[in-house]
């Protein structure tokens, strides 16, 4: 049975693409007002394992919960409603269309968009100026922001973030790192974080696993020891 | 100049005939090759109005809606399973508009039915006298064009359409009801060609094939013009404009099939046609 006390509980879940499983009886639980950093290799999961839970992909087994409630087979566009954001890790922006646009499509309404950029302003100033600028122009760690802008637009309770930091300068890196942790503490946003860059993830999250085949391979809070033994895990 | 307007109007007439499935192939990807028989449908639009004594333009709201309803249930009962496998969808849609057709002889027969003029007169314009109705059309594709373009550039449901365009999979991560953005863009696109036969009615009779001998002129002009409104009205311009030169100064009949054979040409050149290429 799923983690009725857990925002998010998967329970035995497996998914994947074709003939092949890619997760496999994955269990999982991360509570309320948590980061949690989801780690491991290329190609072990961690991205069917988002879209999973997003709806994206189909469940093939097992169960998801979020506040206790089952989830499976609901739309991407409800689970979106009811308060969960997503911020993909490839082609995750609209090129063409503008930062607003790009942020606007994070609403079902434009009666929310002033609340929303306001909201995003406060964590990413840069945008208030350069909202008719189009994504695609956007350096790398700008385009970042705007991923993460845009998943925020709507005051997520659930936030699913595919690797943020990735290929990020460490001042970029800061800021989404603390946008996050204000997120969390303003609005007590739980966070998934799937992650490679061991430093940004142990630096803001609470609790960490390891991502194995499909599987969770190790998990554990963040404490002084964690990073030597995900190390231990990531090493090739 | 005659002749100046000729291409323009000739061009009106692609625009607002191939528009409907331009509206369809740039956002979901497949070609209703029944797009024939919507045009057929909104010409019989017309008989009935006329039928019924009501005023003429009435048709055009009535082929709107009775295009979009058709397209509906086109789109749940047989578009829908076939996104995927989008040559069954051409089969599938070349075969409904055959059964479409059938219903439409069933019902009015296969007799020639003519409505009457929208507008009718003509209008001296540099020393010859010239149909308003041909004018009348300049501004039909200008309105479709303009509504399009304010469609999909100043409404939400616009901006949803953009982004299934772009990234598909992008946009149902972000919650958009692509399912219903496919629907909503069916209805408009077989609506507003249900509309188109009815703009075409005062320029030829209205029989069961009405819209069949406009569906691969349509079709190859939406190849080349890509998911671009403005790549179609281009192409409409270049390719109705060669129409009427070849069909003025060599052979109409050739100028019949001046369209299909420049695009092919194009096509050929380019895969890409004129808005990607």
């Amino acid at each position: 049975m799923a983690d009725a006390a857990a925002k998010l509980s998967l329970e035995g879940v497996a998914s994947g693409y074709g003939a092949i499983n890619i997760i496999t009886e994955l269990s999982l639980a991360v509570k309320a007002g948590e980061i949690f950093a989801l780690m491991g290799k290329n190609g072990m999961g961690k991205t069917t394992l988002l879209k999973t839970i997003l709806g994206l992909i189909g469940l093939r087994a097992g169960a998801i919960a979020v506040d206790g409630r089952s989830i499976a087979g609901a739309s991407p566009a409800s689970l979106i409603a009811s308060g969960i954001a997503y911020g993909p890790q490839e082609q995750a922006l609209f090129q063409d269309l503008s930062i607003k646009d790009n942020l606007r499509l994070a609403l079902r309404s434009d009666r929310e968009l002033d609340n929303g950029l306001d909201h995003v302003y406060g964590h990413f100033p840069f945008m208030k100026e350069r909202l008719a600028q189009k994504a695609g122009t956007l350096s790398g760690g700008e385009q970042k922001m705007l991923i993460l802008a845009r998943a925020l637009m709507l005051k997520p309770k659930l936030l699913l973030l595919d690797e943020i930091s990735e290929g990020l300068q460490p001042s970029v890196v800061t800021r989404i790192a603390n946008a996050l942790k204000d997120e969390r503490q303003k609005n007590g946003t739980t966070i998934l974080l799937v992650e490679q860059n061991l430093d940004f993830a142990l630096g803001i999250a609470d609790r960490w696993a390891v991502l194995k085949l499909g599987r969770i391979d190790d998990e554990g809070d963040v404490a002084p020891e964690a990073r030597q033994k995900i190390l231990e895990h990531l090493k090739i | 100049m005659i002749v100046l307007l000729d291409i323009v109007t000739t061009a009106a007439i692609l625009f607002v005939v191939a528009s409907g499935l331009l509206a369809i192939f740039g956002v979901l990807k497949i070609i209703n090759f029944a797009h024939g028989a919507w045009l057929t449908l909104g010409g019989y639009c017309a008989v009935v109005t006329t039928a019924l004594g009501l005023n003429p333009w009435t048709a055009l709201p009535l082929a709107f809606v009775a295009g979009a309803l058709l397209g509906a249930i086109t789109e749940m009962v047989i578009v829908r399973p076939l996104y995927r496998r989008p040559l069954d969808a051409i089969l599938a849609t070349w075969g409904l508009g055959i059964v479409i057709g059938q219903l439409i002889t069933l019902w009015f027969g296969r007799d020639v039915q003519f409505t009457p003029n929208l507008l009718s007169g003509t209008v001296d314009l540099f020393g010859a006298s010239y149909s308003i109705y041909r004018l009348f059309t300049i501004a039909a594709a200008l309105i479709i064009g303009c509504a399009f373009a304010f469609l999909l550039e100043g409404t939400r449901l616009g901006l949803s359409t953009r982004a299934v365009i772009m990234n598909e999979t992008l946009a149902r991560a972000l919650g958009i009801d692509v399912a219903r953005v496919r629907l909503i863009t069916f209805m408009i696109g077989t609506g507003l060609t249900g509309l188109a036969g009815v703009l075409l009615t005062p320029l030829t009779s209205v029989d069961p094939n009405m819209g069949v001998g406009w569906l691969i002129g349509a079709f190859m002009l939406v190849m080349v013009a890509g998911s671009s409104f403005a790549a179609l009205a281009f192409a409409c311009l270049i390719f109705g404009g060669a129409q009427v030169m070849v069909s003025t100064f060599v052979s109409p009949i050739l100028g019949g099939i001046t369209v299909a054979v420049l695009c092919a040409l194009v096509l050929r050149v380019s895969p890409k046609g004129f808005s990607r290429g």
